[in-house]
């Protein structure tokens, strides 16, 4: 029994209270609010010192292959763990009102907490992957039954369409990863995997095509150009609190799974760098324009989470297993993750509320919110600027690192691959500033259009979990050590 | 403890028992007679557990066509937990049955009293074919299935649609008898031995004609896979499912698709297993791969089109047998360390729950919303909040959600297909699975997206409803724990 | 040329010529009557007049009887060789020979009560 057991078991008791009549709303909020004290009891406990998985707990389920409900956190999933529960509280807490059905709203969304708190506890990979599709099935439900806009219904089929063939796409890789690493009897343990790959490698062929099925899996599920037409569209239209949990947790799943098999397939990174690299600069660039180009604050919002996505990629491309060096790349990816769920989990929180206020999100019909509604404003700038990577917030110190990370090892002389794409990403942070500056001029600046309806200002109990958010982002932001000392290497 | 053969005599014995008391004790509700199988259906499931093979040195006539090991055991079990849930639909379902069975009829409940013993007899035969190893003992069994369901699936003599499905499910069977019988007597001809085992020993002699003909040898197989095919629904012996499960009565159809599938892949396992490791392996598993392939597309392909939640479930069936075929095929790669046995009973039985709560459903809803298309699913979830929570379960299930049976089972397929490396069909069935989420979740859809057409609500009973739920904590508890399947099979 | 299977030659010889032999036979007999007339174009004897549809319905009953027969006729199919072989079972203390066929018989009986009680064999009405 570790404290892990209960933060991803809580909201499915959660899930079953509410099934059997405990009032949801309630339910689901104290339920994430302990998740989120416990989740933060486990960084106490964790000792940044060590090695290896932590607050472990294992109970044996399969004999062949092995497979057990394992638990166990190391810094990378510690992060990604604080992560998940920070925005499950907040999307809870920030949930607008629900007409109907509301039982299973809620459900829906603590079904997708728990999935992603699970994937990212568990160290056994059955359980890895199997939590993440836990989301699956509550996500097509949010989007079918309370999205918004006319063509929520193809929206949603896209999504779960995309997510399942990704999902299917990321097992064939994975069994076929632990074929590779079967020496001593099949195992779905991760640990086991790891010691394997160190100790007896993988044939270099074989590292390769396995490198790209997992790439090409996982970067279904976190968007990758240009398997990203799902993301923007569905989380214009979901409810506010599943593009929250969604855009800022699960896909993040994709990442942390590429960071964490990578260091087996070293060789296959090696092969399959310049195709990382152009489908990244994809993600940036061509998603970059495409962002520019959105009339809808929602819609801006989707696909400026698929650009940064980019970034990430581009940590995960300088990263140089092979040779050794400092993984500054790879710190900075993860430090980009944790502040880009943040701030993207508060931008689409306050985006839902808004919407809830002005009935409109088109950006050319919104004006002059500033003065009405001033803390609303404030925070969405703060959210805004966090996303554009201004200095001070946790993006920022990612990003920063990532660039670094891509010009590691550069002594004059023409670029490499690597540093040329660096140069083209770096534009993208000019690209994240024109459309999010733009944004805020638009809704919170200038005149106030005719008829627009004067909305509220954000209640009390509002303001609490975004004002969570924003210390969250300063804290790493100006504070980075505190998490890039938890990641080893 | 009981030799195991006692359990179909059994079967056999209620069977006629409850026909002779429909026939004669005319003024007992028939829904009587159902409830009695029931009752003595589950009494002979507890009494699987205490039955024996032969004990040392016995060597009675029947052990040399009959064989009692886990398979066997599994697949009685299987055979018995599906006609107890087709007979509590048919309970569920009686409305639609009187319906059609005209309005001449003197009282209420005559003419359908068949209907609720008849599986009995269907029972009986699918558990001998579980134990049958003797390619006459297998011919037997599988005809008392096959006849039996020829009245259970034209039952509904004033429905149009139930009496096609009658015909065509007669044409085709009997074709798909003749081929298999075909196949069998060339498997006689050329080993001149009838039980299982004497043909794989005579396999293994180098003079056996077997050994020396090898292309009549696979012509024979190939004809006993194109019989089985049928049975199973493979491609291309697919044509006559969608039009059968349409037409005939939902349990029956049910019944079809959980309990001649699984029959078929028995016996399929039974017959093919010596000649995985045999000359003819290479082309066999060829066969079985390509067949396995089609069946998975087109199965799946075809179903995306479907309005009709029949129909649907029909093309999902194949789907289905695609899968099951694939892990068939692997049976000759001797480096999987799960052996297909194990992996075929635990995707069956995942299978079974998922597929009766789905047509048990269906059984519901026909009876009380009066149809079987996708429209009528429109707001379930406010017409009874359980029978969609169940089907949602099922359905996601089906489509292969993780912490489901239909996950579990797919998994272990892909591991083994993996490993035998038949990345074709692999990326096939990546196809098959991705199109499979959209047309299961539209039934999703249907019961929570959409509005119904009216308020009116959907009544459920008890045993209705513990029969669902047994099948849907099944689902679960496989999708989390299938051990106790796979070690059953374990060498 | 397996000469096991000769007999099975000769039947087919003999069934063929039996065919064959009866058709001659009454085109060679039947020369008086070559010229036709009306009166020897008609059924004699217990023949039915060929006037109505030529495919009329007949009642369900004449298939239920006829079904009821072959069932009843395979049983002596089986009965028969059973028979045969009894004395050397009962001599050899194969008891089951004798069980295994009480039950065949034992379900026909049951399907025959059961097809008398659904009124199969009855005629009128």
């Amino acid at each position: 029994m570790s404290i892990l057991d209960l933060i991803i078991f809580l909201p499915l008791l959660g899930v079953a209270a509410i099934a059997f009549g405990a009032p949801a709303r309630t339910t689901a909020k104290a339920v994430t609010g302990v998740n989120l004290l416990l989740g933060l009891a486990a960084w106490y406990l964790f000792d940044g010192s060590k090695d290896g998985f932590q607050l472990t707990a294992s109970r044996p389920l399969i004999p062949v292959p092995e497979i057990a409900y394992a638990v166990g956190i190391d810094g990378l999933s510690l992060i990604m763990l604080l992560l998940s529960v920070i925005v499950a509280f907040c999307a809870m807490w920030m949930a607008p009102a629900v007409e109907r059905h509301e039982k299973m709203y809620f459900i829906s969304l603590l079904l997708i907490a728990a999935g992603a708190i699970g994937a990212f506890c568990s160290t056994d990979i059955f359980f890895f992957y199997a939590f993440h599709e836990l989301a699956l099935i509550p996500t097509f439900l949010m989007i079918g039954i309370w999205g918004k806009g006319e063509d929520r219904s193809a929206v949603a089929w896209k999504i779960t369409i995309y997510l399942a063939v990704g999902s299917i796409i990321l097992l064939a890789g994975l069994i076929a990863l632990q074929a590779q690493l079967s020496n001593g009897g099949l195992t779905f343990d991760f640990e086991a995997w790891q010691q394997r790959a160190a100790n007896d490698g993988i044939a270099s062929a074989a590292q390769g095509w396995i490198f790209l099925t997992l790439l090409i899996g996982f970067g279904i599920l976190v968007s990758l150009f240009p398997f990203h037409a799902w993301a923007a569209p569905a989380y214009a239209s979901a409810p506010s609190p599943t593009s929250m949990l969604h855009a800022g947790v699960l896909k993040k799943f994709g990442l942390y799974g590429l960071l964490r098999f990578t260091p087996m397939l070293p060789e296959g990174l090696e092969t399959w760098r310049n195709l990382l690299i152009v489908l990244l600069l994809g993600n940036i660039l061509f998603m970059g324009f495409v962002t520019i180009a959105q009339r809808n604050l929602d819609s801006m919002l989707g696909c400026s989470s698929v650009m940064h996505m980019g970034y990430i990629f581009l940590g995960l491309a300088s990263w140089n297993i092979v040779a050794g060096g400092d993984p500054i790349g790879y710190t900075g990816a993860v430090l980009l993750m944790f502040g880009h769920g943040i701030s993207i989990a508060l931008l689409f929180g306050l985006c839902g509320r808004l919407r809830e206020r002005v009935s409109t999100l088109e950006m050319d019909r919104l004006g002059g919110l500033g003065k009405q509604v001033p803390v609303f404003s404030f925070l969405f700038g703060l959210a805004a600027f966090a996303s554009a990577g201004l200095p001070g917030f946790a993006n920022f110190s990612g990003e920063v690192m990532v660039f670094f990370g891509g010009f590691q090892g550069y002594e004059g002389g023409s670029l490499s691959r690597l540093q040329w794409a660096t140069v083209l990403a770096l534009w993208g942070v000019v690209i994240s500033a024109v459309y999010m500056l733009r944004a805020y001029r638009n809704i919170f600046l200038g005149e106030q259009p005719d008829g627009l309806k004067v909305p509220s200002e954000l209640a009390i109990d509002q303001r609490l979990p975004c004002a969570l958010l924003v210390v969250a982002l300063l804290v790493i932001g100006f504070y980075p050590k505190l998490f890039s000392d938890l990641l080893p290497l | 403890m009981m030799p195991a053969y006692y359990l179909e005599a059994a079967v056999v014995i209620l069977g006629l028992v409850l026909m002779v008391m429909e026939a004669f004790v005319e003024k007992a509700d028939k829904s009587l007679i159902a409830k009695m199988g029931i009752v003595g259906l589950l009494v002979v499931l507890v009494s699987l557990f205490f039955v024996s093979g032969p004990a040392e040195g016995d060597d009675a006539p029947i052990w040399s066509f009959y064989a009692v090991d886990p398979m066997a055991l599994f697949y009685k079990g299987f055979a018995l937990v599906t006609t107890i849930l087709v007979l509590i639909m048919s309970l569920d379902y009686r409305s639609v049955l009187q319906h059609y069975m005209g309005a001449d009829q003197e009282k209420p409940g005559a003419g359908i009293g068949e209907f609720h013993y008849l599986p009995l007899f269907t029972c009986a035969g699918l558990m001998w074919m579980a134990s049958a190893k003797d390619i006459v003992s297998i011919f037997v069994a599988l005809e008392l299935v096959t006849i039996s369901f020829y009245v259970l699936v034209a039952f509904m003599r004033r429905n149009v649609g139930s009496l096609e499905a009658g015909v065509k499910y007669l044409i085709l069977g009997a074709l798909s008898t003749g081929f298999f019988v075909y196949g069998l007597t060339w498997l006689f001809g050329l080993s001149g031995e009838t039980e299982l085992s004497k043909i794989a020993a005579a396999l293994g002699n180098d003079d056996s004609a077997m050994v020396r003909y090898p292309k009549a040898l696979l012509f024979s197989l190939a004809m006993i896979l194109v019989g089985l095919g049928f049975k199973i629904a493979a491609v291309p012996f697919q044509i006559w499912v969608p039009d059968v499960y349409q037409g005939a009565p939902t349990p029956i159809t049910a019944f079809l698709s959980v309990g001649s599938k699984a029959a078929g892949f028995v016996v399929g396992y039974r017959i093919m297993e010596p000649f995985f490791a045999n000359h003819v392996a290479p082309q066999l598993v060829t066969l079985i791969l390509a067949i396995s392939g089609a069946t998975i597309l087109l199965g799946n392909l075809a179903a995306v089109a479907q309005e009709n939640f029949k129909r649907l479930l029909a093309y999902s069936s194949i789907s289905h047998a695609g899968f099951l075929l694939l892990a068939l095929g692997c049976s000759s790669s001797t480096t999987s360390p799960v052996n297909v046995e194990g992996v075929m009973a635990l995707y069956l039985g995942g299978y079974l729950a998922m597929t009766l709560v789905a047509f048990h459903v269906m059984c519901l809803v026909r009876a009380q919303l009066g149809s079987e298309d996708l429209s009528a699913y429109k707001g379930l979830s406010k017409r009874s909040p359980f029978l969609a929570g169940v089907l949602l379960v099922a359905m996601i299930s089906l489509a292969g959600v993780p912490f489901t049976a239909g996950f579990i089972g797919k998994m272990y397929v892909f591991l083994m297909a993996l490993q035998s490396r038949y990345f074709v069909i692999i990326a096939l069935a990546v196809v098959g699975v991705g199109a499979g989420f959209y047309y299961y979740l539209k039934v999703v859809r249907a019961m929570y997206w959409d509005d119904a057409a009216d308020d009116q609500s959907v009544q459920i009973s008890t045993l209705s409803k513990v029969a669902m739920l047994t099948m849907v904590a099944l689902i679960v508890i496989l999708g989390i724990y299938p051990t106790p399947i796979l070690n059953l099979f374990a060498a | 040329m397996n000469t096991d299977y000769l007999p099975i030659l000769v039947q087919f010889l003999i069934a063929g010529g039996f065919a064959a032999v009866t058709l001659l036979i009454s085109v060679v007999l039947g020369k008086t009557a070559q010229q036709r007339s009306e009166v020897k174009d008609q059924a004699y004897e217990c023949g039915m007049l060929p006037i109505g549809e030529t495919q009329p319905r007949f009642s369900v009953k004449f298939y239920l009887v006829a079904m009821l027969f072959v069932i009843f006729d395979i049983e002596v199919v089986f009965l028969y060789p059973w028979a045969v072989s009894f004395q050397e079972f009962v001599r050899d203390g194969v008891w089951v020979a004798f069980y295994s066929m009480l039950g065949f018989v034992g379900i026909l009986f049951l399907a025959y009560l059961y097809a008398l009680k659904k009124g199969a064999l009855r005629w009128s009405d």
